[in-house]
Order: structure tokens, then C-alpha cells, then sequence
């Protein structure tokens, strides 16, 4: 059992079938739309990993990612990059905000859930 | 976007799209069969679809939007296929290719599948398209399909649509649904071709593979073309392309013939005044005939005089000089027709006449003897009518002539005439002027050129200014056939 995944993605469509495909899965999840929502519900869920979209509004992904590092009450929470780019330095700065891993979009699920399972593994 | 980006985008969207036609269709029939649950994946599905076509229509989409579509349309279409691809094959190979199409976006273009036939950009001036689909997303397809080749796409949802839009616009190419609901494509295939103006507009007929039946009944109803559904974006342009030629062959076709009508109308009234309906005609009929270029010809000259008339005149009255010399021109010229003589001009009561252009004949000598004798012929009728008006009687002299003459268009662009010049001509009227009232003289040339045989009466010999021998005359007094 892996427990609650926490959800960051402001885009509406990929949120929704993202939390379809995770609770047909068996996961249970939470969302968020937002980096600041996000940091708020990584501190009240305790979250088992975080799949987090770098383009957020409010506070974006990077820094969400960094400031959720700086947190010790969340800091060893596995945060997954979701991210549209593919370039090495897209996932270089997602890795160096202090993501433990990444996904690019259009998501590989299959992928994404090894992943998952991986991290929260490894916990 | 570079334009090797834009293509690959190209590329993959029309596999994506194609692939999600497929799937409209395959939904709608199996709607009802399919958990809440999957329905709501086809709704999100749709709906993501949606959202991509919008962002296609922009000139530079967003990456990040455009990933966080695809990936749900990816999630979704994966799910359906988990759920749906042991039971229904067809809906397995579409979700396949809108999978396919999804790593091909995301791989940059490249596709799997051999994409020669894909990958062929299909070139075509631009059309004005007509689409009968009662689906809508059947319309849409086709309309962003055909509008991103640079065609101008109206839709329409059923046949009385259809007809309106054919009524307001120029149409290149119509493309049907066969089956409809309000008006079946066939109907609608059966008033186009029945209408005047839309009979030639090409139709291409777009139905359902197993309607093979239905095809070959719109074919020897006047279909041009079909296609069958899904239909390939690249067989669609294609037979697009080749409709929209069609049509181009058609309007050109109409314009030349309203080109040479207007031309026709034109050289029967220019020529029609001094040529027989026959040589006008025959003008007509011969393509170099409209290019009337000056050139060498023989032919036999006839040139033909009242004698006396120009002190005849003077003792009448000018409306009975004009009457008089109008019957007998009138005359004069049916005869002259009659013979395929052309008339080069009256100067006052005289006539001038070319037999041999602008068409050369065998017999120009022949038919210009005959149609002289036939001329001092009628000039008894003609003073019989003379008489009876009170008018006096007149005489005509008729001098043939056979020589090289330049025939053409002569004169300045602002004026010009089909006419002649030559050496030939002036000895004509050398010859004219010794020709006694009732009398017919022929030059020698005219006399070697005759194929038959007529009664001559005396020869005399004239003395022509720019030539050295004397010139032979024949009098001709009757045809001996």
C-alpha cells in the first residue's frame, strides 16, 4: 500500500484523468492546483509522494519543490516532476529544486506508477 | 514555429484527429452497451480532443498546454483501451493509432508506421469546398483537413443546407455523406446533377466501406469520385485535388467557348457583310482562320461596273440613284455570295470581288465565270424592276483577272479590312475599263485556269502600264456545259 499521493497540476483535463487513472489503480489521492496549495496539503496529508507539475500558478514548481525541501516537517516527502519538457535541462532544474525523480507529459502511467512504487518503496 | 515543426505537427494532429473521428463514430452506435464509468473516459476523451483542436487553430500552441492535453487524451485513451480492446476490435485499432499519434507528438513527428503515404503534401490551388455531413465532428474534420491545404471549406448538415449553399456560392467540389437524415445523399447527388449550373460541379461521394452498393448506384448517377469512411487525410486531398481540376477544366472550357462565340458573333459580323455564310463558316471552323495574316495568294479578280452610271446619275434624283444602285448591288452580291466570291468593296456602283480567298478552291476561275454570266443574267430582272419604277435601264461590264494578290488583314490596328493588293488587281481594272455594257472580258491567266469549257468570243489585246507583252482579253459568252 502505497498511501495518499498528493496531485500538483493546475490543468484541469490532465488533473482530472491523472486522479482517475491513479484511483483506478488503487491509489488514493489528493489534489492540488497550485505550488502553494500544494506545500499547505503536503503539510496537513503528509502525502506518501507528490507528482508535481512544474508550471503552477501562484508559486511554481521550483520553487514549491525548494521550499518544500526547506521544510524539515516535509523535506523527505518523494516529489515526482511532471514536466512538458524533455530536455536535459528542464530535468536538471526540476532535480536540482530537489525532485527525486520525473515524468514527462504526455505521462507514460505504467512508467509513472514504477516510479511511484519506487519511491515510496525506498521510504 | 519553423515550418519543418509546423509540419511534423502536421503530421501527428492529422493522425490524432483522424483518430478520434474513428472513435466519434465507433462511439456513438456502442454508447449504450458501455459503463458509466467508460462513458465519462469518452466524454474527458472528447473533451480533451476538443481542447486540442483549439489549441491547433492557434499559430504557436502553448507547449505546456498542448503536453497537459495530450496527456490526458493519452490517460484516457489508454484506459478505454484497458477496458474495451479484447471486446471491440475496431475501437482497440483506433485508440492504437490516437495512441500512435500521441507518441509521434511527443517524439516530434516521427510515426512508426511507414509514413511515405502520410508524409505526402498534396499541392493544389486552393477550391471553394462544399461538406454534407450530418455529424458534426465529420464536418469539422474535413473542413480543418481541407482549410490547412488552403481550401475554402463551407459545411453543411443535410441536403436542403446543401442545396442552399450551392445556390450562393461558386462550389468547386461537393463532398457527400451518403446517409442523411433529412435528404439523402443520393437525392442531393440527383438535384445537382439535374441543375443547369451545378451539373458540372464535381461530387465525391463519402460513405461507409460496406456500402459498396450505394457507391456504384451514385456513380451512374453522375458521382465523380468517392472515398469511404475513416478516410485517409492524403486520399481526401487527392481526390480533392483532382475534383477541383475537374472543375477548372470545365470553367476554362466554358470561358473559351464563351470566348469564341463572342469571336464567332464577331467575324460573321465583320465578314459576314462581304462573305457567304459558307466561307465565314469555314473561317470559323479552322483554327488559323482567326489569325487572318496577310499572305500570297492566287486568285481570280472580278471587277464589274454600270456603265454610264456616273452620268446617269446626274440626270436622277439622288433617292432614286440610291434606289437604283441598291437593287442592283443587292443582287449583284447574293449572286457573287452564291459563288463563295468574297466582296473586297462597292466603290460607288462598281464592285469588287476575289474569288480564291481567304479560301483557295479548284474551281475560284469556274465560279467566278459562272457567277458572271449568271450576274449579266439577272440584269435583265433588274431592269424589268427598273422599268416598272420608272427608273432607266442599266448595262454592266464584268472584267476577271487571275493572279498572285497579298490577302490579309490591311490597314492600321484602329482600322483595318480583310482586303488585297497586287499587281493583279490593278490590271483588273485595266481590263474593266475596255469592257463594253453587257460584257464579259477574262484575262488570259483566268482563261488557262478554267476547268471547263465556255464559249469565247472575240479576243483583244491591252496594252497595261508596268508591263512590257500586251495583255490577252476574252470576251465569255456562255458556259458550254
Amino acid at each position: 500500500m502505497t498511501g495518499t499521493i498528493l496531485l500538483v497540476e493546475d490543468n484541469e483535463l490532465n488533473r482530472d484523468m491523472l486522479i482517475r487513472r491513479l484511483v483506478r489503480a488503487g491509489k488514493e489521492v489528493v489534489s492540488a492546483a497550485d505550488g502553494q496549495q500544494a506545500l499547505d496539503l503536503m503539510r496537513s496529508e503528509k502525502p506518501a509522494v507528490v507528482l508535481m507539475d512544474m508550471n503552477l500558478p501562484i508559486l511554481n514548481g521550483w520553487t514549491a519543490c525548494r521550499q518544500a525541501r526547506a521544510d524539515d516537517t516535509i523535506k523527505h516527502i518523494p516529489i515526482i516532476a511532471l514536466t512538458a519538457h524533455a530536455s536535459d535541462a528542464d530535468r536538471l532544474n526540476a532535480l536540482e529544486a530537489g525532485c527525486d525523480d520525473y515524468a514527462t507529459k504526455p505521462v507514460d502511467f505504467p512508467g509513472l506508477l514504477i516510479k511511484i512504487e519506487k519511491l515510496t518503496g525506498n521510504c | 514555429m519553423t515550418t519543418s515543426s509546423s509540419q511534423s505537427t502536421t503530421l501527428w494532429s492529422d493522425l490524432l484527429l483522424r483518430a478520434m473521428a474513428e472513435l466519434r463514430e465507433l462511439y456513438n452506435p456502442l454508447e449504450d452497451q458501455l459503463a458509466d464509468s467508460q462513458r465519462e473516459d469518452f466524454a474527458h476523451l472528447f473533451d480533451g480532443s476538443a481542447k486540442l483542436d483549439e489549441m491547433l487553430q492557434q499559430s504557436a500552441p502553448n507547449r505546456h498546454d498542448l503536453m497537459n492535453v495530450l496527456s490526458a487524451i493519452r490517460g484516457y485513451g489508454e484506459m478505454l483501451r484497458e477496458d474495451l480492446a479484447t471486446e471491440h476490435a475496431e475501437l482497440d485499432s483506433a485508440l492504437t493509432r490516437l495512441l500512435k499519434g500521441i507518441q509521434a507528438a511527443n517524439s516530434g513527428g516521427d510515426t512508426s508506421e511507414p509514413a511515405s503515404a502520410t508524409q505526402r503534401t498534396i499541392t493544389t490551388e486552393p477550391g471553394f469546398i462544399l461538406a454534407v455531413d450530418d455529424l458534426q465532428e465529420n464536418r469539422e474534420l474535413v473542413a480543418r483537413y481541407l482549410s490547412r491545404s488552403g481550401h475554402i471549406v463551407v459545411t453543411a448538415a443535410g441536403g436542403e443546407e446543401a442545396l442552399r449553399s450551392l445556390d450562393q456560392a461558386d462550389v468547386d467540389v461537393v463532398l457527400l455523406d451518403l446517409v442523411m437524415p433529412d435528404m439523402d445523399g443520393r437525392e442531393v447527388l440527383r438535384r445537382i446533377k439535374e441543375h443547369p449550373e451545378w451539373r458540372a460541379t464535381p461530387v465525391i461521394i463519402i460513405s461507409g466501406r460496406q456500402d459498396m452498393d450505394g457507391i456504384i448506384e451514385c456513380i451512374e448517377a453522375g458521382a465523380d469520385d468517392y472515398l469511404f469512411k475513416p478516410f485517409n487525410p492524403v486520399l481526401l486531398q487527392a481526390r480533392i485535388k483532382a475534383g477541383i481540376e475537374r472543375k477548372r477544366w470545365h470553367d476554362r472550357e466554358q470561358l473559351y467557348r464563351q470566348q469564341l462565340e463572342r469571336n464567332e458573333k464577331f467575324i460573321r459580323a465583320t465578314f459576314g457583310r462581304y462573305l457567304s455564310d459558307e466561307i465565314v463558316t469555314d473561317i470559323l471552323e479552322r483554327p488559323e482562320g482567326l489569325e487572318l495574316g496577310g499572305d500570297l495568294r492566287r486568285v481570280t479578280i472580278m471587277m464589274s461596273d454600270i456603265r454610264g452610271f456616273t452620268s446617269l446619275s446626274e440626270q436622277l434624283e439622288p433617292a432614286q440613284v440610291v434606289s437604283l444602285i441598291n437593287r442592283y448591288l443587292a443582287a449583284m452580291t447574293d449572286i457573287i455570295m452564291a459563288y463563295h466570291g468574297t466582296i473586297d468593296e462597292f466603290i460607288g456602283d462598281a464592285i469588287l470581288a476575289v474569288f480564291g480567298a481567304p479560301q483557295y478552291r479548284d474551281d475560284d476561275a469556274d465560279r467566278a465565270t459562272q457567277c458572271a454570266l449568271e450576274m449579266q443574267a439577272a440584269m435583265e430582272e433588274i431592269n424589268r424592276l427598273n422599268r416598272e419604277d420608272g427608273l432607266p435601264e442599266i448595262t454592266t461590264g464584268i472584267a476577271l483577272n487571275t493572279g498572285d494578290v497579298i490577302a490579309g488583314n490591311i490597314g492600321s490596328e484602329r482600322r483595318s479590312k480583310y482586303g488585297f493588293v497586287g499587281h493583279a488587281m490593278n490590271v483588273t481594272s485595266r481590263i474593266e475599263d475596255v469592257t463594253a455594257g453587257g460584257e464579259i472580258l477574262i484575262a488570259d491567266s483566268t482563261l488557262q485556269s478554267l476547268n471547263n469549257q465556255y464559249r469565247t468570243g472575240d479576243s483583244r489585246e491591252l496594252k497595261v502600264k508596268g508591263i512590257d507583252e500586251l495583255l490577252q482579253v476574252h470576251q465569255i459568252l456562255e458556259s458550254d456545259r
